[in-house]
């Protein structure tokens, strides 16, 4: 079967990343298709809460101590139909520092899943573990409010798994030295990422193909939540103006889901929004954001164009 | 294609179609103004002021220039020189009048031309 794995995340905690991903997963529910909801946020899990379920036994903690052995096992019903999820878990601390052949085997085993949606709802933060589950997924979405606290973040999650692709791809073909240059020339400033291909390509161009073609492979998605006003619907379509300019990554844009005083109130009640509040205009845009990139998914598979370096034919 | 601000042609800096009309340019351009806005939040916090003011004077050029007809013409005409030129990925070969794709010949892999080696059987001979 056809699994396709999205994952929701970037930087920002109360972002809207848990929401939005309860939302894409009833509204994947309601298309009559088969979906698991991961809550990969290691520590701090409340998606349950979110589709108004209680914590409890098996969650991903079990899998993780290996008290489960297949992590399918670990994935409950929720009251939706079509909609099952694996709970994130509370007990124990040190799982939100998983271990590097911990996660491998999460990986794995999330890929073997027997559906046909799967979706992770990721932690804040841009640490390694974040990132990995992000770039392992083929839509990644990011989501961001209009606020510079979180703008920052998103482009520092952006940066982080620019970063995170370009080692991966240093430690894969072993090109030696590179990524202390990397760490150095890019955290002073955006526009030193053209300086760090450019100096690449000129040192040595087929490893700067290499590292440019992995760069263009990464794709990511923009969701802009809580849009107030006019001028946020159009933050989206800026903000990956800017980051196809300085960060040469496409950022595609779904699109932005207005604000609504009712998410907090089916918070409250314990009642997902996106079931309760399925006309509003917050879960057309979601619905919406969906469609746009179930469409795009389809080309964001294909291989990038070739790669001309502006020197030399 | 790596390209500093510099680099991008005044298309790509509107963001818009080199098919665009003077409507499309003129959305192209009060988008991109705003992007670039001091007070923008897109860019907050990965453009550096000094790349701030590069890009908004390189979009107040780009808009002068193709809100203008006869200076939009020479540029996309200057645009047409610039462009590189890409070698067709097939080889191609002119025949009678009409362009045809000229047969890539079977590649051959290790394992066949061993076989064609020791076979006894000329390679060229037909099955009897």
């Amino acid at each position: 079967m056809d699994t396709r794995i999205w994952a929701v995340g970037g930087g920002k905690g109360g972002t809207g990343k848990s929401f939005v991903s309860s939302s894409l997963g009833l509204h994947l529910a309601s298309l009559e298709r088969d979906v698991l909801l991961i809550d990969a946020d290691l520590g701090g899990p409340n998606l349950h809460t979110l589709l108004g379920m209680r914590n409890g036994h098996p969650d991903l903690g079990d899998f993780l101590t290996s008290k489960i052995s297949m992590l399918e096992e670990a994935a409950v019903e929720t009251p939706f139909p079509g909609l099952r999820i694996i709970r994130g878990t509370e007990n124990i601390l040190f799982v939100a520092n998983l271990n590097h052949y911990r996660k491998l085997r999460l990986l794995r085993q999330i890929r073997q899943i027997n559906a046909q949606d799967i979706i992770l709802d990721l932690g804040t933060g841009s640490s390694f573990n974040t990132l990995d589950f992000f770039l392992s997924a083929n839509p990644g979405i990011i989501v961001a409010t209009p606020e510079p606290t979180a703008i920052e973040n998103s482009y520092l999650f952006l940066k982080s798994c620019i970063m995170r692709v370009l080692k991966l791809y240093m430690d894969h073909y072993k090109i030696p030295d590179l990524h202390q240059k990397m760490l150095e020339q890019i955290e002073k400033n955006s526009q030193s990422l053209y300086g760090f291909f450019k100096s690449l390509v000129d040192a040595d161009r087929s490893y700067g193909t290499i590292l440019y073609r992995a760069l263009r492979n990464f794709r990511p998605c923009l969701v802009v939540n809580k849009a107030r006003d006019e001028k946020d619907l159009l933050l989206g379509r800026s903000m990956s103006d800017v980051a196809r300019k300085y960060l040469l990554i496409d950022l595609h844009y779904l699109g932005a889901i207005p604000y609504d005083e009712r998410v907090h109130e089916s918070l409250k009640s314990m009642r997902p929004f996106f079931a309760s509040h399925g006309d509003s205009a917050t879960a057309k845009s979601v619905r919406e954001a969906a469609e746009e990139l179930a469409y795009s998914v389809e080309f964001s598979h294909r291989t990038p164009p070739e790669i001309r370096f502006p020197n030399g034919r | 294609m790596i390209k500093k601000i510099e680099d991008w042609n005044y298309y790509e800096l509107l963001n818009v179609e080199r098919t665009a009309s003077r409507q499309e340019i003129w959305e192209g351009y009060q988008a991109a103004l705003a992007t670039y806005d001091p007070g923008s939040l897109a860019a907050y916090s990965l453009v550096t002021e000094d790349e701030r003011r590069l890009i908004t004077e390189r979009i107040q050029e780009a808009y002068q220039t193709l809100r203008d007809p006869e200076k939009k013409k020479a540029y996309d005409l200057a645009l047409l020189k610039r462009s590189f030129y890409y070698a067709p990925k097939a080889p191609f070969r002119k025949s009678v009048g009409k362009v045809e794709i000229e047969e890539v010949g079977h590649k051959r892999g290790f394992r066949e031309k061993v076989r064609l080696l020791f076979s006894r059987r000329k390679p060229d001979a037909g099955e009897p």
